[in-house]
């Protein structure tokens, strides 16, 4: 019976696991959404700039690799890390620039930014490394894991701190943990969180108070452009230890879904994360044990749109009147 | 200088930018720019050839249809992503419509018999329907209880995707083919080509007259008007009384529509059956166009016509030069962003500005004087 029950525990730390490997990319491109939806502007492009910069960390890696040959494989993998971080950053920027000084629409304008990453991280990987779909042919290093030692004596604390082949979590587990738990901290209670919030909520009131509101929307796009940046160098130096061609693979929509699924909050945008993250988890189990893979593909968006619907719902309860919101994207 | 040309210089300014960011990428990585840049701009046109033994001849023709097929494709998306794009709803959920809205047709030519003149309007009706019901899907939810349509429509998006490839590997699978894809549609629901070793059918009279009916649409009918307004001046429409919410749930319902046209002709003219990997993310193309078009009917399918050439382009670059066919995305993406540049030609019109006054000064005068 405890035998039983340990292993029950076993399998359960070691699903777990499988589910924060797979909700880290999703909660930090999510909280980068979040950051910049609460300061008044709907990043579209967070898939885009993923993508950006699970390539450019590649790249960057390879090329340290390449001129100094004797450099160790972990310091290859933070120039990659820094390298995909500044393409992720330079996306958001170009985005910012266009919104904020050239009047562009924020919403198409993140849309060109997600096509101009899909086409030109394929261009170059083709130019740099001829192959179409992916740089399996050069060696990628992953950033490192942390493991936590003496824990042997309990296996499943053991699987929960060091996963199940025991060699330890990835170091941007860490860092998204960390962001998840700073995040609402910086919005609650900190100068800046405040600003950006005031912002997000009447530009012109804040405006009034004395905000440069344009220079917060900068600093809420570029933010969510270097986490979402985090979410891309998780994917290509981490989950996977390659760039494939497309490889975000609508995570940076799924996170956009997962800020309104959680309501615009930060505990909320957490919780929707883990669900996303659970339900992938969930998906390649249930495709294992033959269930169409198809129809557990449809869970996860069902499941966002009948929340929204159901926020919705209690909020018009609310305001007695069902009123529709016009979008009208705003420009500073 | 008046608004139109304003915008026709600020277009023709973004291609020109896009086009030089392309052929400085172009620089960067291939060993034959210049060659690869021509492929790209002409290689989609059919060439005219003399010789001796056979006088003139037409050459690439499968190559300029290829062109014409895709110009279809992307005129019918476009008008998609235009239509709610007039009402200011940012649907994305052209893809899920024209997914589920093939499917839609493909399974009643499958199951029904019977003459083309039964069948293929059949079928054509159980798609459009099906795109125009989908379509309103995410606008009711979003007048009803106020759900992000962006949101919601990615996510109708992934749920139309993966049913439609759930019924194709599970229910309308083909047993003999080798790989997971619906039997050949029969001959009576397909639609012949026109253009020999191409699929050029006559969906493309159907471009100019749906185009046509959806800027008659958006000018002289009653919703299309309403559709306008809500666009342009939300508050307003809401002040005055306009019927808000059915101005936004029939936009995106025609768009869907339209979608669904795009569905009809790549099922029933361009595949002749439905395989399990249809590509998505074809709602995306039909966002370029309307941009292109700026959201009116009547232009969008020569800015169809000239992004399939593009594209067509582009293939026949990667085939013959070692540049890769994603430079267009490149180069649609800086079209993209320069369009929407608002106060770009401000900021333009600043730089080279006391110049174009002075003429126009001059050339105002005499009309006002008497």
């Amino acid at each position: 019976m405890s035998a039983g029950l340990a292993s029950m525990g076993l399998l359960a730390a070691a699903l777990a696991v499988a589910v924060a490997r797979s909700t880290t990319p999703i909660l930090l491109a999510a909280l980068g959404g979040l950051l910049s939806e609460l300061g008044g502007c709907i990043n579209v492009a967070l898939e885009g700039l993923m993508l950006l910069a699970a390539f450019f960390a590649v790249i960057g890696a390879w090329c340290l690799g390449h001129w100094m040959p004797d450099a160790a494989p972990w310091a290859c993998a933070c120039a990659g890390c820094a390298t995909g971080l500044l393409a992720a950053l330079l996306g958001a920027a170009l985005l910012a620039a266009f919104h904020l000084e050239l009047g562009a629409d924020l919403i198409v304008a993140g849309i060109a930014v997600n096509l101009l990453a899909e086409g030109l991280t394929v261009f170059l990987l083709v130019s740099l490394v001829g192959d179409k779909g992916s740089t399996a042919s050069i060696s990628t290093p992953a950033l490192p894991s942390i493991h936590v030692p003496g824990l042997r004596e309990s296996p499943i604390l053991d699987t929960l701190a060091n996963g199940a082949d025991g060699r330890g979590h990835h170091v941007l587990i860490y860092v998204a943990i960390l962001c998840a738990a700073a995040l609402p901290l910086l919005l609650a209670s900190t100068r800046f969180g405040l600003r950006l919030r005031a912002v997000g909520e009447s530009p012109a009131a804040a405006r009034n108070a004395g905000i440069d509101v344009k220079r917060m929307r900068y600093a809420a796009l570029l933010l969510s452009g270097l986490l979402a940046g985090l979410g891309g160098v998780y994917l290509s130096l981490g989950y996977l230890t390659l760039f494939q061609a497309g490889m975000s693979a609508g995570r940076g929509f799924t996170a956009l879904a997962v800020v309104f699924l959680g309501a615009r909050k930060p505990l909320g945008t957490i919780a929707a994360a883990v669900l996303f993250g659970a339900s992938a988890v969930l998906s390649t189990e249930l495709g294992a044990m033959g269930l169409p893979i198809h129809l557990v593909a449809m869970v996860p968006p069902f499941i966002t749109i009948c929340t929204l619907v159901f926020a919705g719902w209690i909020r018009i309860g609310r305001h007695a009147r069902p009123r529709a919101r016009i979008t009208t994207t705003t420009t500073s | 200088m008046s608004s139109d040309t304003g915008r026709l210089l600020q277009l023709l300014f973004a291609i020109a930018a896009a086009l030089l960011v392309g052929f400085a990428l172009t620089m960067c990585v291939s060993t034959q720019p210049v060659q690869a840049y021509l492929t790209l701009l002409t290689g989609a046109l059919p060439q005219l050839q003399y010789s001796a033994a056979h006088g003139w001849e037409v050459h690439r023709l499968a190559r300029f249809g290829a062109a014409l097929e895709d110009g279809i494709t992307l005129t019918f998306l476009g008008l998609a992503v235009a239509i709610p794009f007039r009402a200011r709803q940012f649907s994305l959920g052209a893809d899920g419509a024209l997914f589920l809205s093939s499917l839609a047709g493909a399974t009643v030519a499958l199951t029904m018999g019977g003459p083309w003149f039964v069948v293929a309007p059949a079928s054509l009706a159980a798609a459009v329907l099906t795109g125009f019901s989908w379509g309103a899907l995410p606008a009711v939810l979003k007048v009803r209880f106020g759900a992000n349509e962006i949101v919601t429509s990615l996510m109708f998006n992934v749920i139309a995707v993966e049913f439609y490839r759930l019924v194709i590997a599970g229910w309308l699978r083909d047993p003999d083919a080798g790989f997971l894809v619906t039997r050949v549609l029969p001959s009576s629901a397909v639609l012949p080509s026109l253009i020999a070793h191409t699929n050029v059918s006559a969906m493309i009279f159907l471009v100019p007259v749906v185009a046509g009916a959806a800027e008659l649409f958006l000018a002289r009918t009653t919703i299309g008007y309403e559709i306008r307004v809500v666009g342009d001046a939300p508050r307003f429409a809401r002040r005055v009384g306009l019927p808000v919410d059915r101005a936004v749930i029939m936009s995106m319902a025609i768009g869907g529509a339209f979608a669904a046209l795009a569905g009809i002709h790549i099922a029933h003219a361009l595949l002749k059956r439905l395989p399990v990997d249809l590509n998505p993310g074809m709602g995306f193309d039909g966002l370029v166009v309307a941009l292109l078009a700026r959201n009116q009917p009547r232009a969008i399918p020569m800015a169809a016509f000239l992004y399939a050439t593009l594209r067509t382009g582009a293939l026949a670059m990667e085939r013959s030069t070692d540049v890769s066919r994603e430079l267009v995305l490149v180069i649609e993406a800086v079209i993209i962003l320069f369009i929407l540049a608002e106060r770009l030609l401000p900021a333009l019109r600043a730089a080279i500005g006391p110049r174009l006054r002075a003429r126009s000064l001059d050339t105002a005068s005499p009309q006002v004087l008497p």
